[in-house]
C-alpha cells in the first residue's frame, strides 16, 4: 500500500472518530456519564503511551505513571509558584517531559527484557516516593491543588471545564494521538523500529543504528502518557502521589493487555472497557479489581491477542476468505 | 540511634532474605518474576493471624508454611507449567492477575482493618543487647532468617536434589535429559518458594501489622533484592537483603529526606553497571 493511501485512510479514520466523539458530547447529556466518559478517555491516551512501547520496543514498563504523574506535577508546581502563564506551563510541561523522557530512554532502553521492567518500576517508584515526601515542593501525601487560571488560550474556563467540551477535548487529544502515532508507524522510523524489535542484531547488519529509534519510541511513549497527565490535570485541577504508584502503572498495562497491543486503537479500547465494565459491575465494585484480575489471566491464556486482536478476526474472516495455504509449506510442515 | 537503626536495618533484612530467598528460587526454576509474591505473603501473614488465635505462634509458624506449600504447588502446576513455553513477559502479567484477586480475597476474609498477631510469650520481653534495650522478637526474626539462609544453602549445596536445583535452574533441558524430571522439580521449588513467602508473613506479622497495604511495600523492596543480587541468585539475595536493609537504616539517620529513594537508586546503579546483578547467574 502507497504511504499516501495510508495517510489518506488515517486522516479518514481520525475525522470519522472526531464526528463521532462530537455526536456523543453532543447527545450525551448526563454530566456522570460524560464525566466517566472523560476518565476513560484520558486513560485511553495513558494506556496508548504504555502501547506503544510495547509494541514497538516489545518493552513492558511498569513505572510509567510516573510519566503520568509529572505532567501533572510539573504544571502544578509552575502554576503554584506562579513561575509562568498556565498556557506556557503546559507547552512547558510537555515539551520538558518529552526532553527528559528522551534523555531517561538512553539509559534504560539499553537493559533488556525483565530487567528493564524492574528497572522502570524503580524509577516510577522513585518518584513516587519523592512527591509524597518532599512536602515543601510537591505537597507531600495531599498532593496539589492546581490553581487554573479564569481565562486559557483566550477561551473562559468556565466553558472549558464544562463535561461535555471537557469530554470532546480529551476525546480529540486521544484521537489526534492515534492518527499522529499511526502515521509515524506507517513511516519508514515504523518500519525500522519493528525490524529492530524483531532482531535488533539483524537490523544492526544492514546498517540500522539500532539505539536511537528505539529510545526515540520510549520518547514517543513517555510524551504521549505525559499527555493524559496533563488532561487529568486538567480536568480534576489536582494531582497527588497516588498517580504516580507503581499499581497505576500496572493497571494501564493491564488495559494494554486486554485491549490488545497490535492494533494501536486495542489499549484505548482496553482502557474505556476498563471503565466502563467498572460501572457496569456497580454493586461488586469493590471486588472489581478481583475481576479485572481474572479477566486479565483469561485474555492472557486464551486470547493473547486482546479484544482488538479478538474483533479484527472476527470482522476479516467475513470481509475475505482465507487464502488456501500453498502447498509447498504443507509439505515443508510435514517433514518437520 | 544508629546502632539501634542497625539493629533494626539487620531484622528488616533478615526479613528480606525469608521473602527474597522464595522469590529467587522460584526465578531460577520457572523463570518468572512473581509479582504475587507479595500478596502470598500477605496472605501468610493473615492464616497465621487466624491459626495463632485458635492456637499459638508456634503452630502458626508450622501450620502456615505447609499451607501456602500447597497453594504453590497448585500455583505450578496450573499456572506456570502450562505457560512456561509462553513469554516470559506474559507469565509476569499473569502473576500480575494473581496479585488483583488475591489482595481482593484478604481484604474479603479478613477485611480492611489493621490487626495484629502477639509475639509468643517466650519472646514478648525486651533484651539488652550491647546497652540497647530492644524486644527479643526482633532478634528472633534475625534468628529465623539466618536459619532459612543456612537451611536453603546447605540443601541446595550438599543434597542430590539441591544439585538438580542447580543444575535445572542453569540449563533446564540439559538437566531433563540426564533423566531429572525437571517439571516435578520446579514443581516442588515453587512449592518451597510459596512457603517461604507465607513464612515470611508469619514472622513478620508481631512486628508489622497487618494491613491490606502490608504487601505492596515488600514486594518492590524484595524485586530490588533480587535484581540487585542477580535474578534467580540465592547468594546473591542474601547479601542484597542484608545490604538493603543497612541501606535503608543508615540511609535514615544521614540522609532522612532521601532514605526510600536510596534502593531504588541502589537498585537502578547496580542494573545499569551489570544488568544481571552482582552476582551474575550464579546460584
Amino acid at each position: 500500500m502507497s504511504r499516501e493511501l495510508t495517510n489518506g485512510r488515517i486522516a479518514g479514520g481520525v475525522a470519522l472518530a472526531l464526528a463521532a466523539g462530537a455526536v456523543v458530547a453532543l447527545t450525551v447529556t448526563s454530566e456522570t456519564v460524560l464525566s466517566l466518559l472523560t476518565q476513560a478517555t484520558i486513560f485511553a491516551i495513558f494506556a496508548l503511551g504504555v502501547g506503544i512501547l510495547l509494541r514497538q520496543n516489545g518493552m513492558v514498563s511498569f513505572g510509567h505513571a510516573a510519566f503520568y504523574g509529572l505532567g501533572g506535577y510539573v504544571v502544578a508546581i509552575l502554576l503554584e509558584r506562579q513561575l509562568m502563564s498556565a498556557e506556557m506551563a503546559l507547552v512547558t510541561a510537555f515539551f520538558g517531559i518529552a526532553l527528559f523522557a528522551f534523555l531517561i530512554g538512553f539509559v534504560v532502553v539499553r537493559v533488556p527484557g525483565i530487567a528493564f521492567g524492574m528497572l522502570t518500576l524503580a524509577l516510577g517508584q522513585m518518584f513516587y516516593q519523592v512527591a509524597s515526601r518532599s512536602r515543601n515542593l510537591t505537597g507531600g501525601a495531599d498532593g496539589i491543588n492546581i490553581p487554573w487560571p479564569d481565562t486559557l488560550f483566550g477561551l473562559d474556563i468556565s466553558l472549558l471545564t464544562r463535561q461535555d467540551a471537557m469530554f470532546y477535548f480529551a476525546w480529540s487529544g486521544l484521537v489526534l494521538s492515534i492518527g499522529v502515532v499511526a502515521a509515524l508507524m506507517a513511516s519508514r522510523f515504523g518500519a525500522t523500529t519493528e525490524a529492530i524489535r524483531d532482531n535488533e542484531e539483524r537490523a544492526r547488519f544492514i546498517g540500522i543504528q539500532t539505539l536511537l529509534p528505539r529510545v526515540l519510541i520510549f520518547t514517543l511513549s513517555g510524551t504521549v502518557t505525559a499527555l493524559a497527565g496533563l488532561m487529568s490535570a486538567f480536568q480534576t485541577a489536582f494531582v497527588s502521589p497516588e498517580s504516580m504508584h507503581w499499581s497505576v502503572s500496572g493497571t494501564a498495562l493491564m488495559m494494554v493487555i486486554i485491549g490488545g497491543y497490535r492494533y494501536l486503537w486495542g489499549p484505548a479500547l482496553g482502557a474505556i472497557v476498563f471503565f466502563m465494565s467498572r460501572d457496569l459491575v456497580g454493586d461488586f465494585a469493590q471486588h472489581w479489581l478481583a475481576i479485572f484480575g481474572v479477566a486479565l489471566i483469561v485474555v492472557i491464556v486464551f486470547a493473547p491477542q486482546g479484544i482488538s486482536g479478538a474483533l479484527a478476526r472476527l470482522f476479516r474472516r467475513k470481509a475475505a476468505v482465507r487464502p488456501a495455504t500453498p502447498a509447498v509449506i504443507h509439505k515443508l510442515k510435514e517433514r518437520t | 540511634m544508629l546502632s539501634i537503626n542497625i539493629f533494626n536495618g539487620l531484622v528488616y533484612g533478615a526479613l528480606l532474605v525469608v521473602m527474597s530467598s522464595g522469590l529467587a528460587l522460584i526465578y531460577g526454576l520457572r523463570r518468572v518474576v512473581n509479582f504475587a509474591h507479595g500478596s502470598l505473603y500477605m496472605l501468610g501473614a493473615y492464616l497465621g493471624y487466624t491459626v495463632a488465635s485458635h492456637t499459638n505462634f508456634w503452630v502458626a509458624q508450622v501450620a502456615v508454611p505447609l499451607l501456602m506449600g500447597l497453594l504453590g504447588l497448585a500455583l505450578d502446576r496450573f499456572a506456570f507449567r502450562p505457560l512456561q513455553d509462553r513469554d516470559p513477559l506474559t507469565v509476569i502479567l499473569v502473576t500480575f492477575g494473581l496479585l488483583l484477586v488475591l489482595e481482593d480475597l484478604v481484604q474479603t476474609v479478613w477485611g480492611k482493618s489493621n490487626l495484629s498477631v502477639p509475639a509468643p510469650e517466650l519472646l514478648s520481653a525486651s533484651v539488652d543487647l550491647f546497652g540497647m534495650s530492644v524486644p527479643a522478637y526482633r532478634i528472633a526474626v534475625i534468628f529465623f532468617g539466618l536459619v532459612v539462609a543456612g537451611a536453603l544453602t546447605l540443601w541446595l549445596r550438599y543434597s542430590k536434589m539441591g544439585l538438580f536445583v542447580r543444575a535445572a535452574s542453569t540449563e533446564p533441558t540439559i538437566t531433563s535429559m540426564q533423566g531429572v524430571n525437571v517439571d516435578r522439580l520446579s514443581g516442588l521449588v515453587v512449592a518451597v518458594g510459596t512457603a517461604l513467602a507465607g513464612l515470611a508473613g508469619i514472622i513478620a506479622a508481631p512486628f508489622l501489622s497487618l494491613s491490606p497495604s502490608m504487601s505492596s511495600d515488600v514486594i518492590i523492596d524484595s524485586f530490588v533484592v533480587v535484581v540487585t543480587g542477580g535474578l534467580g541468585s540465592l547468594s546473591g539475595a542474601f547479601a542484597a537483603a542484608l545490604l538493603l536493609g543497612q541501606v535503608q537504616a543508615v540511609g535514615a539517620v544521614y540522609l532522612p529526606e532521601f532514605a526510600t529513594v536510596l534502593p531504588y537508586v541502589l537498585m537502578m546503579a547496580v542494573l545499569l553497571w551489570r544488568p544481571a546483578g552482582f552476582a551474575g547467574n550464579r546460584v
